[in-house]
């Protein structure tokens, strides 16, 4: 009987997992973002952003946040790394595809690789958040981004670009509590747990 | 009190971390510790048993143990497991025909209980060779993308010439001290 009740109260209790790969051209400032991101929410600080290094690999963050358990996925963005994000697409619920709005001549470098991961089957229905880094540097560079890195013409995705900047932490909060909102409200989530049971 | 002592050590004291470098046989491994240790290429021979050196770079003190790596004697490096903060694990990026004995003995170790905690390090070593893989070929080989759960980083590397070394053990101290408050 008490284990019983027991899993009952887990199961009410539990917290879903939201699986965040983010993504984008090297030196756009995800490190940083997903430090900020951890200071924000977690209990420790993230690291200062000088002492951030080139990530060649994954960085991983968890942490609670809107009601619900975070697994972030921050890889690598120099170019020779970049064949490694489509492992990670089977398992994300949602991708944060991070721009430097601060450096116009690198845009169409950006649209190519996030127009590339958009077009992989494995990311199908998974919400998509740009974020328009560095509008510190650049204040007026989160507008205009949308067209030119070709958002409009998504669809059957919800997506949207949030002005922010992960050095001082403006736009974040707002962004990633409209990415966890819009997986709750995708199939992305049912779509995962599907294969899942399936394989 | 105790506990503010110990933070006190902590911030003026060094810090010791062990590691373990990990590897198929004639990977490099213990001309990548000798390097790391006293700068200069040692002459090796094949390793049965063990070295272990302490290391120290930037603040902070590596315990590194340099496992032999053939086939007879890898059972045992699971005795060196326990307490183990991270490990380095070498590839011969020349030896295309070994990647997947060297993925199947690396996916061994990540599924050790005892180790889930451990950075991952990978030194996609002998880049000096002809026809060496590169980092990504290597992260590929090895299915470095089925870890999804902890921090890992791919640095290419020669022991012998001395390039990309210290890049990963920036790293690591980097993720040691992040880790430690």
């Amino acid at each position: 009987m008490f284990s019983l009740l027991y899993g009952l109260w887990e199961y009410v209790s539990r917290k879903e997992e939201l699986r965040v790969l983010i993504i984008g051209l090297d030196k756009s400032g995800k490190t940083t973002l997903l430090e900020k991101i951890k200071g924000l929410f977690g209990d420790t600080p993230g690291l200062e952003p000088h002492a951030i290094l080139p990530t060649v690999g994954l960085n991983v963050g968890r942490l609670e946040a809107f009601q619900a358990q975070l697994l972030l996925w921050d890889l690598g963005g120099a170019p020779g790394l970049r064949s490694i994000w489509d492992k990670y697409y089977a398992d994300s619920h949602a991708l944060l595809f991070v721009v430097d709005a601060s450096q116009p001549a690198r845009l169409e470098e950006a649209r190519c690789e996030l127009e590339r991961a958009l077009a992989s089957r494995e990311l199908f229905g998974a919400p998509l958040l740009v974020l328009a880094n560095k509008t510190d540097l650049a204040p007026e560079g989160g507008a205009g981004s949308s067209a030119r890195l070709g958002l409009e013409r998504l669809e059957g995705r919800a997506s949207r670009v949030q002005p922010a900047s992960a050095l001082s932490g403006a736009g974040v909060r707002e962004g990633l509590q409209w990415l966890v909102e819009q997986v709750r409200r995708s199939d992305r989530a049912a779509l995962l747990q599907q294969r899942a049971t399936r394989a | 009190m105790g506990l503010w002592v110990s933070r006190l050590l902590s911030i003026f004291g060094e810090k010791e971390a062990r590691i373990l470098v990990l590897g198929l046989d004639n990977a490099g491994k213990t001309t990548i510790l000798y390097r790391l240790q006293v700068g200069e290429v040692v002459s090796t021979i094949p390793t049965i048993g063990f070295n272990v050196e302490t290391v120290t770079y930037k603040n902070i003190k590596f315990q590194v143990w340099d496992l032999g790596g053939q086939t007879s004697i890898r059972p045992y490096w699971r005795c060196y497991y326990p307490n183990t903060q991270a490990i380095i694990y070498v590839v011969d990026s020349s030896d295309t025909e070994r990647i997947g004995t060297s993925a199947e003995e690396f996916h061994a170790i990540l599924d050790e209980e005892e180790l889930k905690d451990a950075l991952i390090l990978v030194y996609a070593n002998k880049q000096d060779l002809p026809g060496a893989l590169d980092d990504a070929a290597v992260a590929e080989g090895l299915g470095l993308s089925s870890i999804k759960s902890r921090d890992w980083a791919i640095f290419k590397t020669s022991a012998i010439k001395g390039d990309g070394l210290f890049e990963g053990l920036d790293w690591l101290s980097n993720m040691l001290k992040t880790r430690r408050r």
